[in-house]
């Protein structure tokens, strides 16, 4: 099942394992430009608030009603990245693994195909936790993303249109499916995992009105999605669990909700000149997938916007990020790591 | 109370066929207790241990604590302190809730409703 606890999406299967519980936030983070450069990780500014769709009935569209799940508000342009925390089963020390899939406008982020319940081994259209702590984005190459950016749903820049022709869905998807408990319990004996955190930093800056949003790859970032390490049939497919997130513009939130929406995030290049750090993450022992042909080919939104002749996108410079906290796992204890030279 | 230690023992068996680890002996060195005091509680002959205690074998066991809990006729710390500020009201929510079905008991936490995509 799944429940809405201060502001996280938590997906728990008491029927596969009393400590299969699975969290996930949606992150506001700062929009990386979206020029020829590939960025670091951008930080985490807090949580993006979360309700229930039931709970504004009679100010939500019918359609939102009929889909179900939660929303969120977002200012157009504003960039998101979803953070995964699985619970850490005591008698095992270690976190109960989860495969996840994450879809935007029903466009598979991680192989850019159309949503199918149930999950894909070939080509892999889900990823794998807690081996993958965060997603920022689109997976366009082999450890290339391009970011989750809202831009209003029917102008032609989300995923979702720029594969489909159609703004029809919008939103967020995600779809949870836990290992099986033999294979947890066979698989992890005895382990310890450490934890992980992007910084939270509180900032301000502007905004802009549309109605449902949908989201549209930005700038280019460094980060691996990871190959799933288990057997295909160690996942427990008979019992996913699965949520529809609406993205709601922020202006739309205020009047849905009749409470703020946060304040939007400042920019890279101030956020960087602030000398505020941004984030690397490597696991030595994973491989990467490489990424999908289909988002490979998205134009990114200021590729389009050019091509379209307009301006869309708050101005954002080029930024220099030059305090880069490095994330690194997967070593085995005295391995010394071969750079790239 | 050999509900409990009868569960205790069915549960722990299940693990050992699987994992030395958890004989009685094994087991009860990880929670903090004596193996005679474990081995009695399993066969009734000691009421069930303390909270603490329960909560250990239940991590130990991947168990769910509020079962183990419940069998061994207590309620958890912090649920416990949850009815303490309004008694009357959760006597009386739990009274009601005692014969709905599940799907009804689960709409009231407020699971996340799936739609028609």
């Amino acid at each position: 099942m799944i429940e809405l606890k201060s502001d996280q999406l938590v997906f728990t299967f008491p029927e596969v394992h009393p400590q299969a519980k699975l969290s996930i936030s949606f992150q506001r983070t700062l929009r990386i430009p979206d020029d020829d450069n590939t960025y670091p990780l951008p930080p985490g500014l807090g949580e993006f608030p979360l309700r229930h769709v039931d709970d504004f009935a009679e100010s939500v569209s019918a359609q939102w009603l009929k889909r179900g799940g939660v929303m969120l508000p977002m200012y157009q342009s504003e960039a998101m990245w979803l953070n995964f925390d699985s619970e850490f089963v005591d008698g095992h020390d270690a976190a109960y693994p989860f495969a996840i899939k994450i879809a935007a406008g029903k466009q598979c982020a991680v192989s850019g195909q159309a949503w199918q319940n149930g999950l894909r081994r070939e080509s892999q259209d889900y990823l794998v936790v807690p081996e993958q702590p965060w997603l920022d984005g689109f997976v366009v190459e082999k450890g290339l993303i391009r970011q989750f950016v809202a831009m209003p749903l029917g102008s032609g820049y989300s995923a979702e249109e720029q594969i489909t022709g159609n703004a029809e869905y919008g939103g967020l998807q995600i779809a949870v499916c836990p290992m099986k408990r033999d294979v947890f319990e066979r698989r992890f004996p005895k382990r310890r995992e450490v934890g992980r955190s992007r910084s939270i930093i509180m900032s301000e800056l502007h905004c802009k009105v549309a109605p449902d949003m949908g989201l549209a790859p930005g700038g280019m970032m460094r980060q691996e999605v990871y190959d799933d390490p288990y057997d295909f049939t160690d996942w427990q497919t008979a019992v996913s669990s699965r949520c529809f997130v609406h993205l709601c513009n922020s202006m739309v939130w205020q009047s849905i909700t009749n409470s703020p929406p946060p304040h939007p995030a400042p920019t890279a290049k101030s956020y960087s000149q602030a000398g505020l750090p941004w984030f690397e993450y490597y696991d030595d022992s994973k491989s990467a997938l490489n990424g999908s042909g289909v988002l490979a080919q998205l134009q990114s939104i200021a590729q389009k916007s050019a091509a379209k002749g307009e301006v869309v996108l708050p101005e954002n410079a080029t930024a220099t990020p030059e305090k880069i906290v490095e994330y690194r796992t997967g070593l085995r204890q005295g391995q010394v790591r071969e750079g790239n030279f | 109370m050999s509900s409990f230690g009868d569960h205790l023992r069915k549960l722990r068996e299940q693990r050992r066929a699987d994992d030395a680890s958890f004989s009685v002996r094994q087991l009860a060195v990880r929670v903090g207790v004596e193996p005679s005091y474990l081995s009695k509680v399993e066969r009734g002959q000691q009421p069930p241990p303390s909270e603490k205690t329960i909560l250990a074998i239940a991590a130990e066991l991947g168990e769910d604590p509020d079962v183990l809990l419940a069998l061994a006729g207590k309620v958890s710390g912090d649920l416990q302190e949850v009815i303490l500020r309004r008694p009357q009201l959760f006597a009386e929510l739990i009274r009601q809730l005692k014969d709905m079905p599940d799907h009804a008991v689960l709409r009231i936490v407020r699971e996340v409703r799936d739609g028609e995509w």
